[in-house]
């Protein structure tokens, strides 16, 4: 009866959704020509990495808290324990994935690189870096990681202070995270290095402080 | 370089984003001071933005200086400036509280001080953004931090809690990412300033669906009356601290929120039909008679505090009907505040009897009086407020709104307001009747730290007399900067 109850619910509001679409127009206001017109100053050559990184950078701050909180999220609800070593896979994935992950690192910078002019960018890059390193646990190479460290823990947090710095230096020109045109691209070159390696251990912990857990219960 | 008045705005923010993130760097249960330090600082920050805001000087900030609706712009009005003030004003004696509460090498505090620091990060930014994408994200943060300092201590009921919390509150928030997503499409804009005017001029039926899913997904975050099936085990199940932040401050943010949409960019739509108001109003009349006798049948006592904010919340929703006239919006916030103070007051409380008594039944407080005297003086202070009986904030609140409704000759909100208080009254007696019981058998005390006593006597205080200020904090209210 429930489960009827809210599929009925979730279809009506797939019809009504469906229905008010049909009805839609093009949107009444149209901010691609205000992002052109700035894109010079923006201190990158992508529209959607000047969204990101510079126009609505703030947006993109808070962003990279929340995934460092769903980490604290995860580490506040786990108890400590010691590292767990996964069974070491077949020695030909372990091969492969020795192989896999230097080009993985490569492929990772190359997106960091390209977010100035081109798709891509350091919550790309970062994800990248977290495949590999997710990859190497599957594989029986890198053990869950148990409580972290000094070393880790500044890796994690690097990423939000340096952006958090930069922002906070930037209330000098006038504003939060105010930009001068002629340092615009050097410094959203540095926060989104930074970003690249905080986000690629938040998202590889994500997974790898669970694990952790998990062989802790068994 | 910024002015005083920025610096606060944007202090407020990046503040405890820092304190929080330099607090895990530090490492498992340390950064306590830290966040202390941060909050003390926040608290001042806020008061010279209050001052500020009363003087007629609306705070703004466009961050990297674009300027809406191609950057996002930060704006500190009365209603935020109050918000923002209850906020640092309230977590600064819970933050002192919670480093005497947790037991430096227990598994609870390992995690406290960051997930503290951000969610103080979350909701400051949410009073003040004025971009719908920018409140879904700090959203997120409130939300996030929530469910972290619910489940903290990793106990198995903790996080049965949490992970219910976690999923109302993400549905809640999905609801209202679906409903700005829809609002973009319609407008290509989610600047509250420049879409004011959009939605006054044409609202197609797209965007009153985007209305209601926002609104919908808010009511669920603020788990107002049905939708309140998630607040009693997380905010009766987590740490003392961490229930008095919860019901005091967390629950407000999406009420907020909800007030400022229905009075700011959705306001041709809510105010399309006479009927609409009263459709919450009516949920928070649930809300306030089912919440009190849920309270009033409750065995233990965090539960029946927990029970208790179901019912307050239904207070913050009866406003609706009397917004059109100044006493009504005033009347909301005050009782905001006043419940604020008090509830974060009765949580405190509550937490010094669980840790001297050892449980936390309301029928085996016999004699708690006697040990504690101090901490029942609280307990006491708290339930006046919510009772509503002067000199109190909550008293203040209960007479704008019974002012107002009485004005509109709104008869039912009069007669659910006063129910509402005797109901309060029914509930918080039975826990003190019970605990200024004369026991012949010495019942045995644990000591606990005094900060513990005292900052819970301080936040109930700050509850009675803030009814003493209330004018300030009407005159505050009636600065208004979203339109």
């Amino acid at each position: 009866m429930k489960r009827f109850g809210i599929g009925g619910a979730a279809l009506l509001l797939a019809l009504a959704l469906g229905y008010a679409m049909l009805e839609l127009g093009p949107a009444r206001l149209d901010l691609r020509p205000a992002v052109a017109a700035h894109l010079a100053d923006s201190g990158v050559r992508h529209p959607v990495t000047a969204v990101l990184l510079n126009y609505r950078g703030y947006d993109t701050l808070l962003e990279v808290a929340v995934l460092l909180l769903a980490l604290f999220a995860i580490l506040a609800v786990t108890p400590p324990g010691p590292a767990r070593r996964p069974a070491p896979a077949d020695p030909l994935l372990q091969m492969l994935a020795r192989l896999a992950v230097p080009l993985m690192l490569v492929a990772s910078f190359y997106l960091l690189w390209a977010g100035a002019f081109r798709p891509g960018g350091a919550f790309q890059a970062g994800a990248v870096l977290a495949a590999a390193l997710v990859l190497l646990h599957l594989t029986g190479q890198l053990p869950g990681w148990p409580t972290p460290g000094a070393l880790l823990r500044g890796g994690l947090a690097a990423g939000l202070l340096v952006f958090l710095g930069v922002a906070a230096a930037l209330l000098i020109e006038g504003s939060l995270l105010q930009y001068p045109p002629a340092w615009a691209g050097r410094l959203i070159l540095l926060i989104e290095f930074c970003l690249t390696g905080s986000l690629g251990l938040i998202l590889a912990g994500l997974f790898l402080f669970l694990c952790q857990a998990e062989g802790e219960r068994r | 370089m910024i002015d005083a008045q920025q610096a606060a705005l944007v202090g407020l923010i990046l503040l405890p984003l820092a304190s929080g993130a330099a607090a895990f760097l530090l490492g498992p249960g340390r950064g306590a001071g830290l966040c202390i330090a941060s909050q003390a600082a926040a608290l001042f920050f806020a008061l010279q933005l209050a001052d500020s805001v009363l003087a007629g000087d609306i705070a703004r900030h466009r961050i990297g200086g674009w300027g809406a609706p191609l950057g996002i712009d930060l704006t500190a009005d009365g209603l935020a400036a109050a918000m923002l003030l209850l906020t640092q004003a309230v977590a600064l004696p819970l933050a002192l509280y919670a480093r005497a509460y947790f037991r430096p090498d227990s598994a609870e505090v390992r995690y406290f001080w960051p997930l503290f620091g951000l969610l103080l990060a979350g909701l400051n930014a949410l009073f003040v953004s004025t971009d719908l994408f920018n409140l879904y994200v700090t959203l997120e943060l409130v939300g996030l931090a929530a469910v972290g300092l619910v489940g903290i201590g990793g106990g198995a009921l903790q996080i049965a809690a949490a992970l219910r919390y976690l999923f109302a509150t993400l549905l809640g928030s999905g609801a209202y990412l679906l409903g700005v997503a829809l609002i973009y499409g319609a407008y290509g804009s989610v600047a509250v300033a420049s879409l004011t005017p959009l939605v006054a001029a044409e609202a197609p039926t797209l965007v009153g669906l985007a209305a209601g899913l926002m609104l919908l997904g808010l009511l669920l975050k603020t788990a107002l009356f049905p939708c309140h099936y998630w607040l009693p085990p997380a905010h009766g199940g987590a740490a003392a601290p961490v229930s008095a932040l919860l019901s005091a401050l967390v629950v407000k943010a999406s009420f907020y929120l909800i007030l400022r949409l229905w009075l700011g960019p959705l306001a041709p739509l809510t105010a399309s039909h006479p009927l609409l108001p009263w459709l919450p109003a009516l949920l928070g009349a649930g809300a306030i008679l089912w919440g009190s006798w849920q309270a009033i049948r409750a065995p233990r006592l965090k539960t029946m505090i927990a029970y208790s904010t179901v019912a307050q919340l239904g207070y913050l929703f009866l406003i609706f009907p009397l917004l059109g006239t100044p006493g009504g919006r005033a009347a909301g916030i005050l009782h905001a505040v006043a419940h604020g103070l008090a509830k974060a007051a009765m949580f405190t409380a509550a937490g010094v009897l669980i840790k001297a008594t050892g449980q936390d039944r309301i029928a085996a407080l016999a004699g708690a009086a006697q040990q504690l005297p101090l901490t029942l003086f609280a307990f006491g202070l708290a339930g006046v407020t919510l009772m509503g009986l002067p000199p109190s904030a909550g008293f203040l609140a209960k007479w704008q709104l019974l002012d107002a409704a009485l004005g509109q000759g709104y008869w039912g909100i009069v007669l659910i307001t006063l129910s509402g208080g005797l109901l309060a009254a029914v509930y918080v007696f039975r826990v003190l009747r019970q605990a200024f019981l004369l026991t012949s058998s010495k019942t045995t005390v644990a000591p606990v730290p005094r900060t513990l006593e005292w900052t819970a006597f301080g936040l109930a205080g700050a509850s009675l007399l803030l009814g003493l200020r209330g004018v300030e904090l009407v005159e505050l209210l009636a600065v208004w900067g979203w339109e």
